[in-house]
């Protein structure tokens, strides 16, 4: 069961984008900030709304 | 000992299958519980997962975990980035899961439940499933390409350009007739359009708090957001018991297309992180919590459907939307069984993100099943309802007559009793004024899930508040879906005036920004408009309209998945994708050709432009009314037109694949297969 919920919180990370933000801090070698979230944010969602949502 | 016992419980499970899917389609004259047809899905899908597309991912396409993956090879930390197989699973479930498999099986349920439940089953393993997971497998194996990539790579450049406009004009259909939907669902409701319009300012506050007041606390700020919409549903409920502010919150079909209109625009050209974003966060939460919910919810409450297995409505006079049960089941249940737009997210991020090849086995098969049960799930909650409570919640003044009296006697007429009296405890129950002509499937899909859920517990007292719910739900995602695709209508706009007009093609050039959006919003706002003012309710031309596209969309998939089986050297497998393409087609085409030609008024477009043009000529019509008759004498011709280029569009790819096909298969010479060459993985476990 705790397997379980620690794998539907990873899902709901992946899906907010969390973890992709936590990979992208790991690939550029910086730590957290507000302007780095907002610097990554802005390059995440140009891309991600560039496909259209599915009917 | 163990390989017998899994040939034992598998045999049992075939048995088990046939069993359900047999008892379901036997009239014993005593109506049919739910369970029967879930466990009916349930075997059947097992089935069609671990023989049928385990067969297609070994002997067809070779899938091999010792073959590095795009995600590997091209890993970037952003779009390219090997993903766990469960994680990328429920992604990749959240983009495909959209309200068609809502909708569609709704509104097909006036056929009676047992043709739109095989062809749910049937159409998902053999069709829809095997498209998503055939197109995932050949952009994996092309470093992640788009479907259209893949169509002017491998069939050629008409595929290619066919494709992107297919796309461009089905996603106008689709955007217009969702929002109909929204609009049937909010007319003259003024707790859920007060609860809809609070979901806007919420969403901005949520932008603020992302970027400004907590950067990066995504759950936090949805969990924020949640709160806040189950809030505004309370709130909802005081507007629409005030004398005071009801009336602000009661609107027209034609003031609430207006604001979906403006919302379309100010969407698209708003900050992506100010309003989309959040909204989009919130309903992917909010839509996987609902399936999971009305999951559990028909598990416990196990309800016995109403609606009869089939209905008269099979010989095509139905009341929601026109046509016989051939072709017009298929069409209308679309994404429910097959979706040509799921293509578009097979070939899109799914296809950067698995770790190994196998993955793709449950994240392109299994996902198009999961689908497919929500629109078991669906179809349940809708056929929970009494018929004659189905009926007339769906069906529009135009058919059934323009007062309650007349609606429910035409209705009982029809072998489906209901009284006015039950529909207005009813409507006082959901906390509506009127549950009569809310056509679209939106409200009686709420009014279904509303039963289920206030089944488990709290009964009639809280059926108002489920049923906003449901109301909330719905228009939420749908109208994310709007301001998404608006988006993309006008980076797709831009990107084909760009030609003539270069700045057009900067995102950052304002007026540019403006131009295309408000093309596309006018594009797909003048079919809603159309649909508004369509005495038939505008589902029965919209509806069907969007279906044809969407299932044109799959046959150009299943072409360029045909050509490439051809291309590797799998000739003898081309059934596979074949097969469904060839039912596909005949489908798609039957139901244009009847939508454009038939001599129905009811069915065909030109029948009822030359319908209404005799009527003005004989001067039947009134004075008064006239103009109208005019514009949906245009609009008919209109609809025909689209639907006669997406026949057309198709069938020139489809021509130009059987083209290719016959050269590959009469040429001795090796055929060149476009793939990225074999590179060993060497990705570790520990790193998923």
């Amino acid at each position: 069961m705790r397997a379980f919920l620690r794998g539907v919180m990873v899902l709901l990370r992946e899906i907010a984008d969390e973890n992709a933000y936590q990979r992208h801090l790991q690939s550029v070698g910086r730590v957290h900030s507000a302007e780095e979230w907002r610097r990554f944010l802005d390059e995440r969602l140009a891309h991600k709304f560039a496909q259209g949502k599915c009917c | 000992m163990k390989k017998i016992a899994g040939r034992i419980v598998w045999a049992l499970i075939s048995l088990a299958a046939a069993f359900f899917l047999t008892a379901i389609a036997v009239d014993r004259g005593e109506p049919v519980n739910s369970f029967w047809i879930v466990l009916a899905a349930a075997c059947t899908y097992l089935l069609g997962f671990r023989f049928y597309a385990r067969f297609i991912a070994a002997k067809v396409m070779a899938l091999d975990d010792q073959r590095a993956t795009p995600a590997e090879r091209l890993r970037d930390g952003h779009d390219y980035e090997p993903t766990n197989k469960w994680i990328l699973f429920g992604h990749h479930f959240a983009a495909i899961a959209g309200p068609g498999p809502l909708v569609g099986p709704t509104l097909a349920a006036q056929f009676g439940y047992l043709p739109s439940v095989y062809w749910i089953i049937i159409g998902a393993v053999l069709g829809g499933a095997v498209q998503d997971f055939v197109i995932l497998f050949c952009s994996m194996r092309r470093d992640g390409k788009t479907l259209g990539q893949m169509a002017r790579d491998e069939i050629g450049k008409t595929g290619g350009i066919t494709a992107l406009l297919t796309v461009l004009f089905i996603m106008i259909i689709l955007l217009a007739v969702v929002a109909l939907v929204v609009v049937n669902a909010l007319r003259g409701s003024p707790w859920g359009t007060f609860t809809i319009a609070a979901t806007m300012p919420i969403a901005l506050f949520m932008g603020v708090y992302l970027r400004y007041l907590r950067p990066g606390k995504v759950l936090e700020c949805s969990t924020v957001g949640f709160v806040l919409v189950i809030a505004s549903i309370f709130g909802g409920q005081a507007v629409a018991n005030s004398p005071l502010l009801a009336p602000w919150f009661t609107l027209s079909a034609t003031s609430l297309a207006i604001a979906i209109i403006i919302y379309g625009f100010l969407s698209s050209v708003l900050p992506i992180w100010l309003f989309l974003a959040p909204r989009d966060y919130l309903s992917t939460f909010i839509k996987l919590g609902v399936v999971a919910m009305l999951a559990v919810g028909i598990l416990v409450v196990h309800p016995t459907l109403q609606l009869p297995a089939f209905t008269r409505f099979v010989d095509g006079t139905g009341p929601i939307f026109a046509g016989k049960v051939f072709p017009f089941v298929f069409i209308t249940i679309a994404c429910g069984a097959v979706s040509g737009f799921h293509s578009l997210i097979s070939s899109g991020t799914t296809p950067k993100m698995i770790a190994r090849e196998w993955n793709a086995w449950p994240i392109g098969y299994g996902s198009m099943l999961l689908e497919g049960f929500v629109a078991i799930m669906a179809l349940i909650a809708a056929c929970s309802l009494q018929p004659g409570v189905f009926f007339a919640v769906n069906s529009p003044p135009g058919v059934v007559g323009t007062t309650p009296a007349a609606a429910v006697s035409t209705i009982s007429n029809w072998g489906y009793p209901v009284s006015v009296a039950e529909m207005n405890a009813l409507a006082a129950d959901a906390g509506e004024k009127t549950l009569f002509y809310r056509t679209g499937g939106a409200p009686s899909l709420a009014l279904g899930m509303a039963h289920i859920f206030s089944s488990t517990g709290g009964g009639k007292a809280i059926l108002g508040f489920w049923y906003h719910f449901a109301i909330m739900f719905e228009a939420l995602f749908i109208l994310t879906i709007i301001a998404a695709g608006t988006r993309v209508g006008r980076f797709m706009l831009s990107d084909l005036l760009g030609h003539a007009y270069p700045s057009l093609k900067r995102s950052t050039w304002m007026p540019g920004v403006f131009a295309t959006s408000g093309l596309v919003v006018l594009a797909w706002g003048y079919f809603l408009y159309q649909g508004v003012r369509d005495p038939l309710g505008g589902i029965n031309s919209l509806w069907p309209l969007f279906g044809i596209a969407n299932q044109l969309l799959a046959a150009i998939a299943l072409c360029v998945g045909t050509t490439i089986f051809i291309k590797m050297h799998r000739a003898r497998y081309m059934w596979i994708t074949a097969v469904p393409l060839a039912w596909l087609v005949a489908v798609t085409f039957t139901a244009g050709y009847q939508k454009i030609f038939s001599d129905q008024p009811r069915v065909g477009f030109l029948s009822e432009a030359s319908h209404l043009q005799s009527a003005i000529d004989a001067g039947t019509i009134a004075a008064g009314r006239i103009s109208e008759a005019q514009s949906q004498i245009f609009n008919d011709r209109l609809d025909a037109a689209v639907c006669g280029m997406f026949l057309i569009m198709v069938a020139l790819i489809l021509v130009d694949s059987i083209r290719v096909w016959f050269r590959i298969l009469g040429d001795t010479r090796e055929v060149k297969v476009d793939e990225t060459p074999f590179v060993l993985s060497r990705l570790q476990a520990e790193e998923l």
